[in-house]
């Protein structure tokens, strides 16, 4: 045996067992999953929930406080609330969904390509991000939607999925170049792998967790954009019911004190906000977990 | 030799903002005239649907607008330059004036939002990482995910609930009475709900990325050498930690910027106070191309600046972010 060298007097030191593999499924957000599982099942299943037609306008019968015949009342033109929360929840989801998939999509694609390209077309890119990013986005969305002509369910998603990408494209963008020096992109490359298939196979399975936490706030923030549109008139008009449009009646409901039309719709609202959040918060702990040192 | 380096960056940074400024105006004057409304009800109101073919051409011609959009936009840059940008179609008011008449209540409301928002949301923060873990701190977080939850205009809509038609506490709209004085204690009882509308809705956002960032913080080596040292709590957390803290929360002060301007402007048409938000609204309904193209442009100044200074507060105080160079050298030295 070689005893070249020998370590003296060193304690022996307890190895901290940072963080111990947790069981599969525990400590999942599980309040926030069955809320929106609730949610996406209500609106989903509410054909055959046996509610009234959302766009009925009972006229016998408007403004009235809930009771047993009308469960969250009815609104200020009769519609009965309880109906149209769920026939409205479709539509709000769906635009959150839909503008979310597209804007995740224009990010991936922009920021993998930025993050590829060379560097004077990165900084343009990059740039070019900036300037638009420099915009508040409310008037970016309320402009294009300006120009798309009467707003519909898919004009607003499409407006919300085109200016909500730019956040997501430049955390892409750096991962990307992180990821593009390494021997596994050069070997893919060497083997005759397009920028798609490098882009999809092996860059979009390594930064993916880092922007889950990014897309479900995205689908939050494109269902709070089309409220709040739809709310002050700019969005969906009255006859297409979703959560934002039902809202929008909150003027004359403040006027005849009828709590239930700004309440309900909202609470409801918030409640799948809050739970969307909840489950990104709980992406975006994933991550990193260390003990304190303070 | 640093002087010059300064003045470099100073005029690297100005050309950036011109650029950007110079970009953004073309952005929004093509969408905005690619927009299908009718820009002369804006003017006439509701006598454009009787006018004649000749009269709507004399109007048209008058107001520039029959050129095609290159011309039109070359002819607003030629008077930009020169200091005019334009009359208000629909207040008969250069458009200067019009925003000048409003922009103070916007500047009130946003401004000092800002302020609480920060000076807040830096507090809480310490103090859940103070408490981390403790049943304040889960107490705290909870609160704080749902008021962040909250759409801002429905905060606004349940704020006037309560407090103006409920308790009828509170005005729930306008800047001051109308007829009053708008003395200051006029002013800030109206500004009260709309302030908390702002306020209530960002803190904790901020706030809990303060308390995540100390977190992180407070798990790094030299930490547990200040403690070694023999230093409290108070200190390690004050001077130690929230030191590497604060850079990124300037850089944060301004990304938050158009976030801030933005609630704001939900919040001003809620309440219909007579700020910038409202008249935005209001002219991109009313196509009132003038007052929206000022209107983008000033915001989109404000933020475009707030970047610029904040890259400069991280660059004055962490030399490593000043320029790229330093990011360049270091993946060369990886690849």
């Amino acid at each position: 045996m070689n005893h070249s060298f020998e370590i003296v007097g060193i304690r022996a030191q307890e190895v901290k067992q940072i963080k111990q593999r947790r069981r599969y499924l525990s400590g999942l957000p599980w309040p926030a999953l069955l809320v929106l599982a609730i949610m996406i099942l209500g609106c989903l299943a509410v054909p055959w929930l046996g509610v009234r037609d959302p766009a009925f306008m009972d006229m016998a019968n408007y403004n009235r406080p809930p009771d047993m015949e009308f469960l969250f009342g009815t609104d200020t033109m009769g519609r009965d609330v309880f109906s149209c929360i769920w026939h409205g929840g479709r539509v709000s989801i769906f635009i959150g969904l839909a503008a979310t998939v597209l804007s995740t999509f224009i990010a991936v694609v922009y920021g993998a390509l930025s993050g590829m390209a060379p560097v004077w077309l990165d900084d343009l890119l990059m740039r070019l991000t900036e300037i638009l990013l420099s915009i508040p986005s409310l008037l970016l969305v309320i402009l294009l939607l300006a120009c798309m002509g009467k707003p519909n369910v898919f004009s607003i998603a499409l407006v919300i999925g085109l200016t909500s990408w730019l956040a997501i494209a430049k955390v892409v963008r750096t991962e990307v170049r992180q990821l593009a020096e390494a021997d596994f992109i050069a070997a893919a490359r060497i083997m005759g792998g397009g920028t798609f298939y490098i882009l999809r196979k092996h860059l979009l399975p390594n930064f993916l967790a880092s922007i889950m936490f990014m897309v479900v706030m995205n689908v939050r923030s494109a269902i709070v954009y089309e409220s709040t549109l739809s709310f002050m008139g700019l969005g969906l008009p009255l006859s297409v019911i979703s959560w934002g449009s039902m809202l929008s009646l909150s003027e004359k409901a403040l006027l005849t004190d009828a709590w239930w039309i700004i309440l309900i719709p909202g609470v409801f609202l918030a409640t799948l906000l809050l739970s969307l959040t909840s489950i990104g918060n709980y992406l975006r702990k994933e991550v990193n977990r260390k003990e304190s040192n303070l | 030799m640093k002087k010059n380096k300064m003045i470099c960056s100073i005029g690297q940074k100005t050309l950036v903002f011109c650029a950007s400024i110079f970009l953004l105006s073309i952005f929004v004057f093509f969408v905005a005239r690619l927009a299908p409304g009718d820009p002369l009800e804006a003017y006439y109101g509701d006598r454009v649907e009787r006018m004649s073919v000749q009269e709507r051409m004399r109007a048209e011609m008058r107001l520039g607008l029959h050129d095609p959009i290159a011309v039109q936009y070359g002819r607003w840059l030629e008077n930009a330059a020169a200091g005019d940008f334009g009359i208000s179609y629909k207040y008969k008011m250069p458009v200067e004036e019009v925003i000048e008449s409003r922009v103070q209540n916007t500047l009130l409301l946003g401004g000092l939002g800002f302020l609480l928002i920060f000076g807040g949301a830096l507090l809480l923060g310490i103090f859940c990482t103070w408490q981390e873990g403790k049943w304040l701190d889960r107490l705290i977080c909870q609160v704080g995910t749902i008021t962040c939850a909250i759409p801002e205009f429905w905060l606004a809509l349940v704020l006037i609930l309560v407090f103006s038609v409920e308790l009828r506490l509170l005005p729930s709209s306008g800047a001051y009475d109308v007829g009053g004085s708008g003395s200051i204690g006029d002013r800030a009882v109206h500004l009260v709900l709309p302030m908390t509308a702002v306020v209530v809705n960002h803190l904790w956002y901020y706030a809990y990325m303060i308390r995540n960032k100390m977190l992180e913080e407070v798990r790094e080596e030299y930490i547990l050498l200040a403690k070694a040292k023999g230093l409290g709590r108070e200190r390690i957390l004050l001077v130690h930690a929230l030191r590497n803290v604060l850079p990124s929360y300037l850089s944060l002060m301004a990304i938050s910027v158009p976030h801030i301007l933005g609630g704001t402007y939900v919040v001003e048409a809620v309440f219909s106070y007579p700020g910038i938000g409202t008249l935005f609204y209001e002219s991109a309904r009313f196509q009132d191309y003038n007052l929206l193209m000022l209107i983008c442009l000033l915001s989109g100044a404000v933020v475009i600046l707030s970047n610029l200074l904040a890259q400069g507060i991280n660059e004055a105080i962490d030399p490593r972010m000043r320029s790229t160079a330093f990011v360049e050298k270091n993946q060369e030295v990886k690849s």
